[in-house]
């Protein structure tokens, strides 16, 4: 189906933009100027960027006459080749994809074009379909203290909980866990909770010969993934925000100094979450977001928290998934207050995740590349990018009758990312994100394979955080 | 004198690449270790630094375990490939059916891409989906998870690393074996030596500068290796399988700490090139002295 | 005729030869089932075989165009670096060069430099020092091939080194008083003779540049893309595709199959020149 719909999509925008006369003068008129151009970017080789590399890249090419090339990377070497580019001035890239949590470091180093700006400078470049306006709140995690945008979202999503709807309904599940715990099954909305279905179905895969356990954790014992599931899904819930690092009082970490990076409540956290690795799969401690989605999607865990991402193809692919028809969408388990602090603006449950395509100042094509970022940000060529890839980054996506039918097949993920998508926050803004990721993870590691106790991993990572930061010159 | 001129025009085209792609980055990597640079420090352009980054390194746990790791690291491996392929090029010599064949087979994980090696031993090691665990576990009751325990990931680390190089190995003692002069064996044999004295009394001499050299390239190959480790456990679990390759790839990508990370690898070459110059003066010495005699 | 160590060697080659199967076995294994099929009790026998993975790869353009690149950079590399690392050891084996043994010595440094940190001189060398108008030694073959020399020709040297000096001197010496030419001896004297050291370097330091990776992802973009960086792609957020990176993985193995056939034979051959010695 998935393929179907990339397939005739090209076809669909063409007919699209051919049939409303005005849009189709403004981008050949536009592109007249630029014509035989080339825009070259970076980005990862994933559905939405593909589908962005194999329809909406030739359409508009067919339309304005601008060509556009795509190189694909992996996840690390992208932000090293853009970085490299941008850092050496070479033009190599005249647009990059800028996952949420690095905007801030490349905003500090002034890498990117002002979008806002440079729109309002160039009116001719400015495309009557385009508006700021009709993306959802996710765009304001790309805009600096001004408001003004630096990147065109082209995909978010939600760390959502996912579980087993199959498992959760099973009657004979139902009834022994009432037994054994007093209340009735259903997806946690309380740590207890959770924890507790967790044992149970760790329990119910032994006594019942099955490969199944209680839920995944995303705990790999080398790679950054697992830092990143304790804290933008986990700490979040436990209360604990912007992983404990208080920027307005001189970036403190340490609870001696101000800080909440080992404070009690993420002692707490990670003393929780280190549990749950006895009610996960043997894999979880080789699991980054990637090995997380298939096993869940392998189903050999009945609850966990999954990267939106994954969570359209776990639910509805049934050529990677063995779950389809059996994934229900939920929100997180949270600790007592953490809402009210949600609703006062100071929390938020977990990390609105996605990226956006910008133009570095390096780039030698910007006004081409303005009118590419444009095209792809038009409402209009949004609903087949949604089925193709699912991801949503436009208000007016949500009310599409085919992207509500999808919805109806994710068990209202859809819904979920609209109404409760503010819960949720994008990245610190802090532009040393790598730099104290990489600072404090050793230490987190240790404690995942039991070196460190979690008290004696967040004291020394408080410890190691300041020490970056006082390096850095952020902290003084 | 014209065979000078002669010698130094065959020479230089290898000496003119090296000093532009070996020697001017070398230059760039030496001045950069003497600054402060981190591309997302609150001040992003490089400061004169002196000798500090020298300084915080020996202070750096980090930096010191990743050293050791790294040395165990190669110890094992290049023992046990050069035992290893010493053997199977002796064996390749011998005679049995389907030769060509067997030494392409063997030759095969040579052929395989290190990241695709390291792709494909987290597949067989991966819980759930790869037969290692799971034969473990079921034939021994053994719990095999390299993502929990070290010292099963250190091992798998130096497994892995046996089987895709001790072709290399084996390649070169075999071309070294096939370019070995007869007459030496035959007197030997005539003189009535043992199996045991004509390996160390002729062999191995003749050898020395063949093994010699193998024992450099899978070192210091070894010391670097990257690829590999990266693709199977990202250094983990903790720190035990972060080499130092992949210790200066985390300061210098993500961390982007330039300065320090110049500063860590001029120390890994320097380590490096004392431990091959010591090997190299104690074997060749002994080489010159003969030739002298 | 019945020779029992022959048949002890045939035993004995054929349980290395499993173990060294196995893990490329494995990756066929994954490479021919599906997403969905990949979890579960592992099992080594394929119940049907799912060309899909090989089929897609055959068909991507990008695949073919990354896999001529690698056959292109590897093949000259290799070739480029046997050449040059023979007129160097005849150099160093033959002349009477000042601190030659320090030269030698040194061109293996090369080899040691951890590579992480070089990139970033290379990277601006590339983009930088080496442009002229629009064109940039970055994102080129070339640019890898020549790169590629660092870390292969103090191999190749250090290889052919000690099959060059085994080879007496006394024979091109009568060649040369003959009036042979020193490209003559070179083609009819030294090339013969160390055949089996040449035909080795050529295979090993083929195979170093077509798996080379960090290098490749750094210093390429569009155009000069090897298929090692392509393996690397299918690593990413929302799944890290194992059946085709691994379908990918066992097609990258058939080039490599045939260069090697091509140029194994010439060891064989060196073995019947062990005696020439003396």
């Amino acid at each position: 189906m998935r393929k179907f719909a990339a397939s005739t999509a090209l076809t669909a925008i063409a007919m699209m933009v051919g049939a409303s006369a005005a849009h189709a003068d403004f981008w050949s008129d536009a592109g007249k100027a630029y014509e035989g151009v080339t825009i070259r970017g970076v980005s990862e080789s994933t559905p939405p960027s593909n589908y962005v590399k194999d329809v909406l890249a030739p359409a508009f090419t067919e339309a304005t006459g601008i060509k556009v090339e795509f190189e694909a990377t992996s996840w690390d070497q992208m932000y090293d080749k853009a970085i490299k580019d941008m850092e050496a001035n070479t033009g190599i890239y005249d647009f990059v994809y800028i996952e949420q949590d690095i905007v801030y470091s490349y905003l500090s180093r002034d890498f990117l074009v002002d979008l806002t700006k440079a729109l309002a400078d160039n009116p001719d470049l400015k495309a009557p379909t385009f508006n700021f306006d009709e993306f959802t709140s996710f765009i304001d995690y790309f805009k600096n203290d001004d408001g003004d945008v630096f990147g065109v979202p082209m995909e978010a999503f939600v760390k959502i909980y996912l579980y087993r709807k199959d498992l959760f309904g099973d009657q004979e599940a139902k009834d022994a866990f009432k037994a054994k715990y007093g209340y009735d099954l259903a997806p946690a909305t309380t740590h207890q909770q959770y924890k507790d279905i967790a044992d149970f179905f760790t329990q119910w895969g032994k006594d019942h010969d099955m490969e199944l356990w209680g839920t995944t954790v995303q705990a790999h014992s080398g790679h950054p993934a697992s830092w990143y599931e304790f804290f933008e899904s986990w700490g979040p819930t436990f209360g604990v925000y912007n992983w404990g690092i208080d920027a307005s009082n001189n970036y403190a970490a340490s609870v001696a100094n101000g800080g909440s990076m080992n404070g009690p409540k993420a002692k707490e956290a990670l003393a929780y979450w280190l549990d749950l690795l006895n009610d996960a799969p043997p894999e979880a401690t080789q699991s980054t977001w990637d090995e997380v989605a298939a096993t869940f999607a392998a189903g050999r865990a009945a609850q966990g928290l999954v990267y939106g991402e994954n969570a359209a193809w776990i639910a509805a692919d049934d050529t990677k998934s063995n779950v389809v028809g059996n994934v229900g969408v939920a929100l997180p388990p949270l600790s007592d207050g953490v809402m009210a602090e949600v609703e006062g603006g100071t929390g938020y449950i977990g990390y609105y995740d996605g990226g956006a395509f910008g133009i570095p100042h390096s780039s030698k094509n910007k006004e081409a590349t303005l009118l590419f970022l444009q095209y792809i940000g038009q409402d209009e060529v949004q609903p087949g990018w949604a089925i193709a890839a699912p991801r949503i980054t436009h208000t007016a996506t949500y009310a599409d009758p085919d992207v509500m039918k999808m919805d109806a097949e994710l068990d209202g993920y859809y819904t979920l990312l609209k109404d409760k998508g503010p819960l949720f926050a994008g990245a610190p803004p802090y532009p040393f994100h790598a730099q104290v990721r990489e600072a404090t993870a050793p230490f987190f590691y240790e404690a995942i394979i039991g070196q460190l106790t979690a008290d004696e991993a967040l004291d020394k990572m408080a410890e190691a955080a300041e020490a970056e930061l006082t390096k850095l010159g952020y902290r003084k | 004198m014209n065979s000078q001129k002669t010698g130094w025009l065959l020479l230089a085209p290898t000496l003119v690449i090296l000093f532009i792609f070996g020697v001017v980055p070398f230059l760039y990597v030496l001045v950069t270790s003497f600054v402060h640079w981190n591309a997302f420090a609150a001040d992003p352009t490089p400061h004169f630094a002196g000798v500090d980054n020298y300084r915080q390194l020996v202070f750096d746990d980090q930096f010191i375990f990743s050293i050791w790791q790294t040395a165990r690291f190669a110890f094992f491996v290049v023992l046990s490939e050069l035992v290893l392929g010493y053997m199977l090029a002796r064996l390749m010599l011998s005679d049995f059916p389907f030769k060509g064949l067997f030494r392409t087979i063997h030759a095969l994980p040579l052929m395989v891409a290190p990241i695709a090696v390291g792709a494909t031993w987290r597949l067989l090691t991966v819980p759930g989906l790869g037969p290692l665990p799971y034969f473990l576990d079921t034939f021994f009751g053994y719990d095999y998870r390299i993502g929990s325990f070290a010292d099963q990931a250190f091992f798998t680390t130096v497994v892995m690393d046996i089987w895709h190089w001790t072709p290399l190995v084996t390649l070169t003692l075999l071309a070294a074996l096939s370019s070995l002069p007869k007459e030496p064996f035959e007197q030997a044999q005539i003189d009535g030596a043992s199996r045991f004295q004509i390996f160390w009394y002729v062999t191995l001499p003749f050898l020395r500068p063949a093994i010699l050299a193998t024992v450099f390239i899978r070192m210091m190959d070894a010391l670097r290796t990257v690829d590999e480790i990266w693709m199977l456990t990202g250094g983990g679990p903790a720190a035990t399988t972060r080499y130092i390759g992949l210790y200066i790839w985390r300061v210098v990508f993500p961390k982007t700490d330039y300065g320090y990370g110049a500063a860590v690898s001029l120390v890994t070459l320097f380590l490096t090139i004392v431990l091959c110059w010591l090997l190299y003066v104690g074997l060749v010495a002994r080489r010159g002295q003969k030739s002298v005699n | 005729m019945f020779k029992p160590r022959r048949g002890i060697n045939l035993l004995f080659w054929c349980g290395a030869s499993l173990v060294t199967l196995f893990p490329i076995y494995w990756m066929f294994v994954i490479s021919a089932k599906s997403r969905a099929e990949l979890f579960g009790r592992p099992s080594f026998i394929l119940d049907s075989i799912y060309w899909q993975n090989y089929i897609e790869t055959l068909n991507n353009p990008t695949f073919q165009k990354y896999m001529f690149n690698s056959i292109v950079v590897a093949t000259s590399n290799s070739f480029l670096v046997t050449t040059l690392a023979l007129m160097a050891t005849y150099a160093l084996s033959r002349f009477p060069l000042v601190g030659k043994e320090n030269i030698f010595f040194w061109t293996i440094t090369n080899r040691m430099a951890p590579p992480a940190v070089f990139l970033l001189p290379l990277f601006l060398l590339y983009t930088q020092a080496f442009s002229i108008g629009e064109w940039r030694l970055y994102d080129t073959r070339l640019g890898l091939i020549l790169l590629y020399c660092v870390f292969n020709l103090p191999f190749a040297i250090w290889i052919l080194r000690n099959i060059i000096d085994g080879i007496p001197k006394e024979l091109d010496e009568a060649a040369l008083v003959d009036g042979a030419s020193l490209w003559q001896v070179m083609t009819r004297i030294i090339l013969p003779l160390a055949r089996p050291g040449l035909a080795v370097t050529a295979i090993l330091t083929w195979v170093f540049a077509w798996n080379e990776y960090l290098f490749a992802a750094t210093l390429t973009s569009v155009d000069a893309r090897t298929i090692t960086t392509g393996l690397a792609e299918f690593v990413t957020v929302t799944g890290t595709n194992w059946g085709l990176m691994a379908a990918t993985a066992m097609l990258t193995l058939l080039p490599a199959l045939i260069f090697l056939g091509l140029v194994q034979k010439h060891i064989v051959a060196g073995l019947t020149f062990g005696a020439v010695k003396g």
